[in-house]
């Protein structure tokens, strides 16, 4: 589903992605860990173009994604990004923050995109605030409804880059739920300090470090047998 | 020996010379047209020159900057008597013929013109002060670069960028009045004219001070209006 080729990515004379190469199958739950500064949010964002690879290919169904060729758009359209900071869009309500993409980009008109968007508001737990503005949601109600939003699209990727990290402890739960539930029906990438959550519902392990993919493996043979002295000293410092 | 007539700074005959009163009346509202023109004039191209310096390629965003630091860099003064004289010599030399561009014309294109730069720096600082993350979110559900400025980004740049916008137009309003010295009939041309009709210095000038004010103190209300409607909301 999404073939990555020798993805190298500078910024200047930073190289924050060194040769990267793997493929990502259909429904696959990738947690990727690994320390800060390490390229894990470039990695993340690369695979949606948000940044572009200073050599190296992307493709998603087989589509170069920084083809000029194929529109990055429609692309974008199927592979949704769920931010740290949440990125609600403050002059929408709930519900508009769901619906908006459907009804503006023709894939839905408006009384099926009100309808799915209430179904995924309660999907997530949240039908009684559809009409409220974001600044009047928690965080964790604001993730959920990001969820939510990104849901909309129907997509058959979402990459998630640290969901929880801007939670307060007692939200984190909530979100982390949720994205549980998502598990089998979409494939799912996820930057994550989660261990559990990458040991409980992860199907693979990405441990990125220094831009480099230093294990690609089981989350539970990671934890307990990792193969490289780099993951042994991560997982000293953060178990 | 009497060093100044006090009697004419409270000296409001002029009141009853008819002409003047309909001169200044006149001239007011050629401020105020000039300032509403210029200020379309800037938006317009304001707007355009943001759009050029967001997007365009190095080309455009080279040439959008040197217009913006330019027009920033000179006193209006300068900019007035350029547009004034260089086009009507440039035709001239081409085609042997004068220029009969009003003076008006020429004033409301110069007030205009160098609005832009600022309008322009107003509209691209209103978008940046945007959450660069309200872009990404955009993208990444699909929205190109133009749909994602409509419905994303300017509807949350538009309360920084109105009342920035009304602090242009209170500015340009005042400015205005440079353009009397290219002869245009604005409020300052006909108040100086009838210091020289009345032989009164101070009252003209005294009156045309007053509207001056009462214009400006309109739209500075106007503005706090605006800014508080969004500061609540
Ligand atoms: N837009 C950018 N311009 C320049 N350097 C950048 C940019 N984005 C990231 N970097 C650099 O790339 C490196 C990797 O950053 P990245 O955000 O991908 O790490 P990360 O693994 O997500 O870290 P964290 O866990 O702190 O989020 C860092 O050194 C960072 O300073
Ligand atoms: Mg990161």
């Amino acid at each position: 589903m999404i073939k990555v080729e020798n993805l190298t990515k500078q910024f200047k004379k930073n190289v924050v992605l060194k040769n990267i190469s793997l493929s990502i199958e259909q429904n696959e739950v990738i947690v990727v860990i690994g320390p800060s500064g390490g390229g894990k949010s470039t990695f993340l964002r690369c695979l949606n173009s948000l940044e572009k690879p200073t050599f190296g290919k992307i493709y998603f169904n087989d589509l170069d994604i920084n083809d000029k060729n194929n529109d990055i758009n429609k692309i974008r359209e199927k592979i949704s990004m769920v931010f740290q900071q949440f990125n609600l869009f403050p002059h929408k309500t709930a519900l508009e923050n769901i619906i908006l993409a459907p009804i503006k980009l023709n894939i839905m008109n408006i009384e099926e995109a009100t309808k799915r968007g209430i179904e995924l508001l309660d999907l997530v737990g949240l039908s009684d605030k559809a009409n409220e503005y974001p600044k009047n949601l928690s965080g964790g109600q604001k993730q959920r409804v990001a969820i939510a939003r990104s849901l909309a699209m129907q997509p058959d990727v979402i990459l998630f880059d640290e969901p929880t990290s801007a939670l307060d402890p007692e939200m984190i739960k909530e979100v982390l739920d949720v994205m549980k539930g998502l598990v089998g029906k979409v494939t799912m990438i996820v930057v994550t300090h989660e261990m559990n959550f990458a040991k409980e519902v992860g199907t693979r392990l990405l441990f990125l470090d220094s831009g480099e993919v230093i294990e690609d493996s089981k989350p539970l043979a990671f934890f307990n047998d990792p193969q490289t002295d780099r993951a042994k000293s991560f997982l000293d410092k953060i178990l | 020996m009497i060093l100044l007539d006090i009697s004419k700074l409270y000296d409001f005959s002029f009141f009853f010379n008819q002409q003047v009163i309909l001169d200044l009346i006149s001239g007011l509202f050629c401020t105020l047209s000039i300032a509403f023109f210029g200020i379309i004039i800037g938006i317009i191209i304001g707007i355009i020159l943001a759009i050029g310096k967001l997007v365009g390629n190095k080309f455009v965003r080279g040439v959008v900057t040197v217009y913006i630091n330019f027009v920033r860099g000179t006193p209006l003064l300068l900019q007035l008597y350029m547009l004034y004289y260089v086009p009507a010599f440039i035709w001239h030399e081409m085609s042997g013929a004068s220029l009969n561009w009003s003076n008006y014309i020429v004033g409301m294109l110069a007030v205009g013109l160098n609005s832009a730069a600022y309008v322009g720096e107003i509209f691209r600082a209103g978008i940046n002060s945007v959450d660069k993350g309200q872009f990404e979110a955009a993208s990444s559900l699909g929205f190109d670069y133009k749909t994602s400025l409509k419905l994303i980004i300017m509807p949350q740049a538009i309360k920084n960028i109105l009342p920035a916008l009304g602090n242009e137009f209170i500015a340009l309003t005042k400015e205005t009045a440079i353009i009397s010295v290219i002869g245009a009939r604005d409020l300052m041309f006909y108040s100086k004219q009838a210091t020289a009709i009345t032989y009164n210095p101070f009252t003209p000038l005294f009156m045309a001070g007053i509207l001056y004010f009462i214009v400006v103190y309109s739209l500075t209300k106007g503005v706090s209006i605006i800014e508080r409607k969004f500061a609540n909301d």
